[in-house]
């Protein structure tokens, strides 16, 4: 491809059929990645890593029978292709047969685009303009005697798929974020923001905020492990969901009985006031309208009003388990099964500063970190707090915390919980702040 | 050698338009990843990706760009673009970078091994796993059985505008058995060997060695077995830690707490900071006169054993912490100056796309004198714990807790019962200068850990933590299971 065809729709999708025609498979699907990506990362109120990298990878899933290979390159010549062709087909002859496999998908009407994916400035946006939000928000910091370090970032992306039983699928997006960690001597702040258009990043808007956090947090005191009302951010909170998605909202996890929704649907398993559902088209997400099988993405709901409604599938699980695919397989070769990557919370009745005027003695999380799993039955994670740890009392943030160590269970805690009526984008979900009752702090850290 | 005028392409266009230094690698990787589960193949992959990547300094600041298209236009694009970056960070810049002296070596490096795994058949590396799989399988009770085994080659080309070429060839592998075994309210998992597989550099000799299939049976006996095991008390306890847990306690409280672009805040956004400030270098009592650790790029088998790293420093062993103190970071040319410590060679990037940075290279915890049979010597009450199921440390490397896959009680100095979810809590400095043995050199392994994250954007590196069984006092166990 010339420079002038890098993502180019056109371009793209000769790439895929010259891997399809290539391909000796009797079925074959390939798939195409194209990403020009920039980030200026700063710290000390000033860039220090700042990237851009451009690249286009190509990956072929060929089927021998119900025999599985897959090879990739970003090698996008014509010798390239049929090599990779080659290489998956051969790969799989030499792999065993999979009795569940049910062939690629075939074409699925019921395609919903996403409007405004693309935004030409964000694509176009420069080294300078990154580095002025960065000298934007360095100014704030500047004024309270902080400094930020964090990151502002652009992206174009163009994400192709066809395959040997007709799907064709494009798609373009852009998307931008920026991090900013305010810091102080003694103390940190944090806020983020993300969206398809660079222009709708407000770098001071969201410096000012990290910039206050850090500010009334200064001197911090120790905080005695225990139970307590919390509130977490979004910030906070959107680790909890990402993790929930990987242990139990998927139709593989579900089916071998590790996933907390195993036998439960139908069941009440958390607070009637909570409903999560995965939608990619959310005006404030980052989604895509389609899988990494092509197949068109549905709106699914996965806990409604606390009860267990339902986990998401691919092709292969829709299949094995008799259910209709909601189009969330991840690239081949995939051992995590299907999984769903644009959570959104239903929000709450209360605005978030009335939630923090409702606790009388409490923690507010600003920043998760660091969180693992400790116990997948359970849910039980750990994790620890940074950037803006706060005591409520009697509805007022009074004082900076040093930071804590949790062990809590995710369900167990959505079962005590009052979710917040702003909805704001969090990496890739959407979400409200929530308060939980009984958060369980079990040590505490130096700073 | 390859690409050698391509980069000089580079390296001229970078310094015509400005850059007072400039480095250029090109890249070419190829993933072999091979899985089976419950008697399938559920994964068959083989990746390749090729590129280069230029690093521009100008007015004291970096600019970094990279393409996977090799041309003349897009190698002068891609210089530009660097030289472009580096002079829009240098409008906003804090201290001027300045790099240390490094000699511009010119030569080259490429991977001991025994056994091409281009030698072994795909089909003999599937049946391997297939009988490993079906063996963890026979075990009754296990739910989901896995093997995996990853050959990962890297060929790279480096120049500088100082006059350094250096063209290198990695090789690294890497395998494991797991067993998955779920009961009514709780799930149990083992892996072998160690945490997530024996991942070193060399041929496919390491996937042999790995001795799977011999070891598979035990494995999914051990998950079932744990479902209804005991469960680890929570209290406050003696603990030994096998040598593979033990390296990921290296990893993650020492390991990241001496990388020296945390220290000074490089990272403070995304994987933090650290306590390991530099008013403590050369002080600090960081463990017991027994802790001594090395960054040792050189080292045999280590997974991230290289001849040079991705700014051309050639691999250099380099003390970290001596007889319990303090005495060296990990730093690349554009640190080192800040705590005037010795290069390691430890600044590595991903792939050819991504910017090189100090990562925890072969980060080895040296031997101790303790046989692996007598390090339960002296426990009256205490806990044995193996392989890591979960890690979490504080963005300053302080507050730790990790939980293992497997645990025994430790009675008398003899092996207990078996225990499951095991976890145990500490800080960093406290628990390291618990440390009163630590296994001999029978019993120490160079293990790798392929998948360590840092950086925006995020990359992978692959790490090693050497390391023997090692011996903890009084520490707190059982956390997170206490209510």
């Amino acid at each position: 491809m010339s420079d002038k065809d890098f993502a180019d729709q056109q371009a793209l999708q000769q790439v895929l059929e010259r891997a399809l025609t290539a391909s000796q498979a009797d079925e074959t699907e390939a798939l195409i990645a194209a990403s020009d990506a920039s980030l200026t990362r700063y710290t000390h109120n000033a860039a220090h890593e700042s990237v851009n990298e451009r690249n286009c990878q190509l990956s072929v899933r060929a089927v021998v029978g119900k025999r599985i290979g897959v090879a990739g390159t970003n090698r996008l010549d014509d010798a390239g292709i049929v090599e990779v062709a080659r290489r998956a087909y051969e790969s799989a002859k030499l792999s065993t047969e999979d009795a569940d496999f049910p062939g690629l998908p075939g074409p699925h009407e019921g395609l919903v685009e996403v409007p405004g994916a693309y935004d030409e400035a964000t694509a176009a946006a420069t080294p300078d303009m990154r580095v002025q939000a960065v000298a934007d928000v360095a100014k704030v910091m500047r004024l309270s005697n902080l400094y930020a370090a964090g990151y502002v970032s652009t992206q174009s992306d163009a994400f192709a798929i066809a395959n040997s039983k007709g799907v064709r699928r494009f798609h373009r997006s852009t998307d931008s974020a920026i991090n900013i960690k305010a810091i102080g001597s003694d103390s940190s702040g944090y806020a983020e923001g993300f969206s398809r258009r660079f222009a709708g990043l407000e770098p001071v808007k969201l410096a000012e905020r990290a910039a206050k956090k850090a500010v009334a947090s200064r001197t911090p005191r120790a905080l005695e492990p225990g139970a307590y009302t919390v509130i977490l951010e979004p910030a906070a909170f959107r680790e909890f969901l990402g993790y929930l998605s990987w242990i139990g909202f998927g139709a593989q996890s579900f089916e071998q009985g590790s996933s907390f929704m195993s036998g439960h649907l139908g069941e009440k398993i958390i607070g009637d006031n909570v409903t999560l559902r995965d939608d990619y088209a959310h005006p404030l997400g980052c989604g895509i309208p389609f899988d990494f099988e092509g197949v068109p993405r549905k709106a699914v709901s996965l806990i409604e009003r606390g009860v267990a409604k339902d986990v998401v599938y691919d092709s292969y699980y829709a299949a094995k388990l008799h259910h209709v695919n909601t189009g969330h397989a991840l690239p081949a070769p995939n051992s995590d099964g299907p999984m769903p990557l644009n959570i959104v919370v239903d929000p709450g009745g209360t605005a978030v500063e009335q939630m923090i005027k409702d606790v009388t003695h409490g923690v507010l999380v600003t920043r998760t970190w660091y969180i693992r799993l400790v116990d997948q039955k359970q849910t039980m994670i750990t994790g620890m707090t940074r950037d803006g740890l706060f005591l409520i009392e009697r509805g007022k943030l009074t004082k900076g915390l040093k930071n804590m160590r949790f062990n809590e269970s995710i369900i167990g805690a959505l079962g005590r919980c009052e979710l917040a009526s702003q909805l704001v984008r969090s990496e890739s979900h959407v979400l409200p702040a929530v308060k939980i009752e009984g958060f369980h702090f079990s040590s505490g850290t130096e700073f | 050698m390859p690409f050698e005028s391509e980069a000089q392409r580079v390296l001229d266009t970078a310094t015509r338009l400005g850059a007072e230094y400039a480095d250029v690698r090109f890249g070419q990787t190829r993933d072999e990843h091979i899985e089976v589960r419950n008697g399938v193949v559920a994964s068959l992959s083989d990746g390749e990706s090729a590129g280069f990547s230029v690093r521009a300094l100008c007015s004291g600041a970096w600019g970094f760009a990279s393409s996977a298209k090799v041309d003349d236009a897009e190698l002068d694009r891609v210089a530009g673009l660097a030289v472009t970056i580096a002079r829009a960070s240098a409008k906003i810049k804090s201290q001027p970078i300045t790099l240390v002296p490094s000699p511009a070596h010119v030569g080259s490096y490429k991977t001991p091994f025994e056994v091409d795994p281009a030698t072994v058949s795909l089909g003999d590396r599937v049946a391997l796993l297939l009988a490993a799989e079906k063996e963890v399988r026979a075990a009754k009770g296990v739910t989901v059985a896995r093997a995996w085994m990853d050959i990962w080659r890297t060929k790279k080309y480096f120049a500088n505008s100082e006059g350094a070429k250096i063209d290198q060839e990695l090789l690294q592998c890497g395998s494991a058995i797991h067993a998955l075994a779920v009961g009514e309210s709780d799930v149990q998992d083992r892996c072998f060997p160690g945490t997530g597989g024996l991942y070193q550099t060399g041929g496919y000799e390491i996937i042999r060695k790995a001795d799977l299939l011999g070891q598979a049976r035990r494995i999914g006996e051990e998950a079932v077995a744990l479902l209804t095991a005991a469960q680890c008390p929570s209290d406050t306890a003696d603990i030994v830690l096998s040598g593979d847990q033990v390296s990921l306690q290296i990893h993650e409280s020492i390991g990241h707490a001496l990388e020296l672009d945390r220290v000074l805040g490089w990272e403070a956004n995304f994987s933090g900071t650290s306590f390991a400030t530099l008013d403590k270098l050369g002080t600090f009592r960081y463990g017991s006169e027994k802790v001594n650790v090395v960054i040792d790029m050189t080292c045999p088998l280590a997974l991230a054993t290289h001849g040079y790293d991705d700014e051309g420093v050639k691999a250099t062993p380099v003390d970290l912490i001596r007889d319990g103190v303090l005495v060296g970071y990990m730093a690349g040319r554009d640190t080192a100056n800040t705590a005037k410590v010795a290069l390691s060679g430890c600044v590595r990037a991903e792939y050819w796309g991504r910017l090189p940075m100090i990562r925890i290279g072969n980060v080895n915890l040296e031997p101790g004198s303790v046989p692996a049979e007598n390090i339960f010597d002296d426990i009256k009450n205490g806990i044995y714990m193996e392989s890591n199921r979960s890690w979490s440390i504080d963005d300053k490397r302080l507050n730790f807790q990790f939980g293992c896959q497997i645990g025994y009680e430790i009675k008398d100095g003899k092996r207990g019962k078996l225990l499951k979810n095991p976890t145990y809590a500490g800080m960093t400095p406290t628990f390291w200068r618990s440390c009163d043995a630590i296994g001999d050199a029978a019993s120490w392994v160079a293990w790798g850990t392929p998948n360590c994250g840092k950086g925006e954007p995020l990359q992978t590196a692959r790490s090693c933590q050497g390391a023997s069984p090692a011996r903890f006092r009084n520490i707190q166990v059982g956390v997170g299971y206490e209510r």
